[in-house]
């Protein structure tokens, strides 16, 4: 393919980029930006160049030892939810943006150990992206089928480098509070990841079922060639054991590289997202090694006996079948998983560049001095050029040493640079004791034994073959042996240096650590570090501090970073968190640690105790002290999380409390009212009697015609009064759960029948038609007396309440599956839908009527009521367009408790 | 997530260190054929698919 085309397409490409990275910047789509699932295909920014050629290179040269590059990391994966949610906390609370800082913080926030850890990542990190940059360059030549240019200018691929150096810059600068979240970045990082991905997969496809018949069509070619078996087993102990050292230093990278550090830590906006990168990333890095083993041996097939970079397969498998198209695609996933490491590395490292080595140590006095937006422009202005020299620098070394090595080889010697930092790291939120001496030492000894098996080597190797140093040792020493130390000679390069590297480290940091006593400052930290599940919310408490300090002079010095508007906010946010006047002269230890963490975005951990301890005068305490402090903080915040909850509990039961009294009182003034209705009720009949007996007794020359009519009313008087104790009795039998239901297997119909019939005279009086609307047989189990009791009263109020002329009366029973439903509907007056509730409470009707005399007793409906629900049915009125409609439901089956 | 189902991640993690590793892994040290792919690429893709397929499991059901 021509060079012009390609690089047009390119351009093409990275303006795609630019266009998604802005896009994502804007807040209107943060629900698209600001999700686990773009979080977890961030997170494979892990996947570079080496994933995506080397891989395949080792896979057919040298066998199985690509894959502990994977396994490392989704071994201690699951092992995040604790882990890594941890780190993700204290870096919040803390401001923190890049591994130098949280590192250094934890040590007693040490500008020097901030400062070591950054020349460490530059050591291990600037290689790894000159390999990139070597991966995209000679990947570029192959698709166009050109030889890269001796003279830098005439080369295209250095336009490609400035190109990738630039949008790095642009976007990684963004903000300057490093510790902000970038969501441009993040989401292109994303959508690349998903790109490479199915680049890959796409041309693994190719060659496995289109170049190839399928795995076993590649099995039986491959298996023929030589050593295929050797190659395709890890074989033997000493294998194994490399095999292990391997997954481990991968295990540290995944949590060490600062591109790794940075994705998952400082741009993660939700711990919540842990739970989908948890499945997520380890299923990702699965469907990328799949593909592994077909391409390199199908390569092997195809290419056998030829001089060709087996790293590049999946390049020159397509173009070796002309298939133009596939090659330029695999090109652009290669070059997808290279510039996502190259930008997000080169922003980490110019983070850390600027926040843990030049602004501390050389800028901070300038800057002290300047105003904010002077300030401001400095510091992104430092990263910038941080992150173009970076990538530029990257490229020189690229050029001028040559990069011999495979892509894997170069990796690898970075990953086992960064673990160097794993002793202090893992330490730093796990081991209270770890000190700042002990990480320094470890560090530096870690360092200086992988310069020694790797470094001097491998740059020795690039230059000169004949070199004796690595044959015959330092100074012909045979146990100084760089490759095999001590004589430890069944590992090979890599898993030897870091096993050596390692050991001297740890070591040093435990016997550092437990040897010296650290400073006050450390103790607090690693107090805050290891307890951070205390801390979380209100982690200014666990800042230990003692001296005197203005809040106007930390006001002054938040202003030149912050600006006086965002320094206000801040200020105002502090003192409603805290309670705090705001007109208080004297900042305690609080608004100090705060401060800190507000300036710690902008120029790092380091600068920013310098600059505060600048205008507060602080007085040294002893370590017992800070134990004691922070001990009573601890205590402070049990004994206030358990008074809160004590008066939790005392509300609780205080509402409770106020509730029983609100319904005794109602049940009372309840009492009071049935008493007063029941004498009234029992007094209205008594009063006729008494009244029709007393005349019968004075007058005695009434006509006999007369004296019967008397006589007949108090018959009718009495029994009116028997009936009206029937019920009350009856009632009071329900409510207090002395009356039981005996439910048998009945037909309804014949029950409604059944009680229709004794009332077929006064139907008949008032001309009323009535419909029974059913089946033949609606079978359920009820107590039939009871159920006639319940129907003879709703019938009678509707005949009640029909009119004079034309009353009707529909009975419909629907069989409703679970339960039976009855409507009763009349054609009268109506009712109230105000009155649906209160028909059913006991002499309702006595209430409201109280001018004449009740046509029926009002207890008839309360008396359904308890009748229905204690058949476990519900009874309720409804409104219809004229009439009224009462409507009970019994429920079919035989379980209704017998009470 | 409550602390105890926590742990059961990080009692797959060690359990994944396990089977990955010297001895374990190399009960399956083989290049014979298994579905077209070497028994070792069998063994340790099938572990992978366990480790994604558990840890789903558990955080989709225990994580609030």
């Amino acid at each position: 393919m021509n060079s012009a085309l390609l690089l047009l397409v390119l351009l093409v490409y990275l303006g795609f980029l630019f266009f998604i990275a802005h896009w994502a910047e804007k807040k209107d789509n943060i629900k698209w930006t600001n999700n686990s699932y773009i979080y977890s295909l961030s997170l494979a920014v892990y996947c570079t160049a080496w994933t995506y050629y080397g891989s395949i290179g080792v896979a057919a040269n040298s066998g199985l030892n690509y894959l502990p590059i994977y396994i490392g990391p989704i071994i201690i994966i699951p092992a995040w939810i604790i882990v890594l949610k941890k780190i993700i906390r204290i870096s919040r609370v803390n401001k923190i943006s890049s591994i130098a800082d949280f590192i250094s913080l934890r040590y007693g926030n040490s500008r020097f150990l901030g400062a070591i850890v950054t020349v460490v990542c530059l050591a291990g990190i600037l290689p790894y992206i000159a390999l990139q940059l070597k991966a995209i360059s000679e990947t570029f030549h192959i698709v166009t089928k050109t030889n890269s240019s001796s003279l830098i200018f005439n080369d295209t691929t250095t336009y490609v480098a400035i190109a990738l150096a630039l949008f790095a810059s642009y976007y990684g600068t963004r903000y300057v509070d490093a510790s902000e979240k970038r969501k441009g970045i993040v989401t292109a990082v994303a959508i690349e990841s998903i790109l490479k991905l199915v680049f890959f997969i796409v041309v693994g496809v190719y060659v496995t079922f289109f170049v190839f018949d399928g795995y076993d069509d590649i099995y039986t070619k491959a298996s023929l060639l030589e050593n295929f078996a050797e190659k395709n087993t890890i074989g033997g102990l000493d294998q194994g054991l490399n095999w292990f050292f391997l997954s481990m230093v991968s295990l540290f990278a995944i949590f060490l590289l600062p591109r790794q550090f940075h994705m998952t830590v400082v741009e993660n906006n939700r711990e919540r997202h842990l739970k989908t990168a948890i499945w997520l990333f380890p299923l990702y890095l699965l469907l990328f090694n799949l593909f592994v083993y077909p391409i390199a041996w199908g390569g092997n097939v195809l290419f056998e006996g030829q001089n060709v970079n087996a790293d590049t397969y999946s390049l020159l498998i397509p173009q070796y079948f002309n298939n133009t198209f596939l090659t330029v695609l695999v090109f652009l996933g290669g070059f997808s998983a290279a510039i996502s490491m190259i930008v997000v590395s080169s922003i980490s490292l110019s983070t850390m560049l600027s926040n843990n080595l030049l602004i501390p140590y050389t800028f901070l006095g300038k800057l002290k001095n300047e105003e904010q937006i002077i300030n401001n422009k400095k510091i992104v202005n430092i990263r910038k050029i941080g992150i173009f020299s970076l990538i530029i620098g990257a490229y020189f070394i690229y050029r001028f040493f040559a990069l011999d090595y495979s892509l894997v080889s170069i990796g690898l010697i970075s990953f086992v640079i960064i673990a160097q930092l794993a002793p202090s790291f893992f330490g730093a939120i796990f081991w209270r004791r770890g000190s700042r001496m002990g990480a320094i030492y470890s560090i530096l000894i870690g360092f200086l034994v992988c310069v020694y098996t790797l470094l001097i080597p491998y740059a020795i190797g690039l230059t000169n073959n004949n070199s004796s140093f690595i044959a015959e040792g330092f100074l012909q020493i045979e146990l100084l042996k760089p490759f095999q130390l001590f004589g430890l000679d069944y590992l090979e390069p890599v898993p030897h240096a870091l096993f050596w590297s390692l050991l001297f480290n740890t070591i040093t940091y435990f016997a550092v650590s437990v040897s010296f006593k650290g400073n006050y400052r450390e103790r607090n930290y690693a107090e805050m570090y290891v307890d951070i599940e205390k801390y979380s919310t209100n982690h200014e408490n666990a800042f230990v501090w003692k001296g005197t300090a203005y809040t106007s002079d930390i006001e002054k010095v938040l202003v030149r970073f912050l600006g006086e508007e965002r320094t206000k906010r801040a200020l105002n946010i502090f003192n409603v968190k805290y309670n705090v006047d705001k007109n208080q002269e004297l900042a305690d230890a609080r608004l100090v640690k705060f401060a800190e963490n507000l300036l710690t975005g902008h120029i790092g951990t380091a600068s920013a105790r310098i600059l505060i301890s600048s205008v507060v005068k602080e007085e040294k305490i002893t370590l017992p002290e800070v134990l004691k402090i922070l001990e009573e903080s601890k205590e402070n915040i049990i004994v206030n999380k358990k008074l809160t909850e004590t008066s939790n509990e005392l509300k609780e039961i205080t509402l409770q409390l106020q509730n029983a009294n609100s319904n005794l009182l109602v049940k009372d003034k309840q009492k009071d009212e049935f008493l007063d209705t029941v004498t009234h009720e029992l007094r209205t009949p008594i009063t006729a009697i008494r009244a029709a007996s007393e005349i019968l007794h004075d007058d005695e020359d009434i006509p006999e015609e007369l004296k019967k009519q008397f006589l007949q009313n108090i018959i009718s008087e009495s029994d009116r009064l028997n009936r009206l104790i029937d019920k009350i009795l009856d009632l009071e039998k329900f409510e207090t759960g002395k009356q039981t239901i005996s439910p048998t297997k009945n037909n309804l119909v014949e029950t409604i029948e059944k009680s229709i019939e004794p009332l077929n005279q006064l139907i008949k009086n008032k001309n009323i038609s009535v419909f029974v609307e059913s089946k033949q047989k609606v079978n359920a189990y009820f107590d039939n007396d009871r159920i006639i009791q319940v129907i003879t009263n709703l019938i009678s109020n509707a005949i009640k309440f029909c009119p004079e002329k034309d009353g009707i009366i529909i009975v419909q029973i629907i069989d409703k599956g679970d339960f039976i439903q009855t409507s009763v509907f009349d054609n009268g007056k109506g009712i109230n839908p105000k009155d649906f509730d209160a028909i059913f409470e006991k002499f309702y009707q006595s209430t409201n009527q109280n001018i004449k005399k009740p046509i029926g007793s009002g207890l008839g409906l309360a008396i359904c009521k308890q009748i229905i629900e204690h058949h476990k049915g519900k009874i309720w009125a409804q409104t219809i367009e004229k009439g009224a409609c009462i409507i009970f439901t019994l429920p079919k089956n035989k379980n209704i408790e017998n009470i | 997530m409550k602390k105890r189902h926590q742990q059961k991640l990080v009692v797959l993690s060690l359990l994944l260190l396990v089977l990955f590793n010297l001895p374990i892994i190399l009960l399956f040290d083989s290049s014979d054929s298994l579905f077209g792919l070497p028994i070792i690429y069998v063994y340790i893709f099938s572990v992978w698919l366990f480790l994604v397929l558990i840890s789903l499991i558990i955080v989709e059901r225990y994580y609030e």
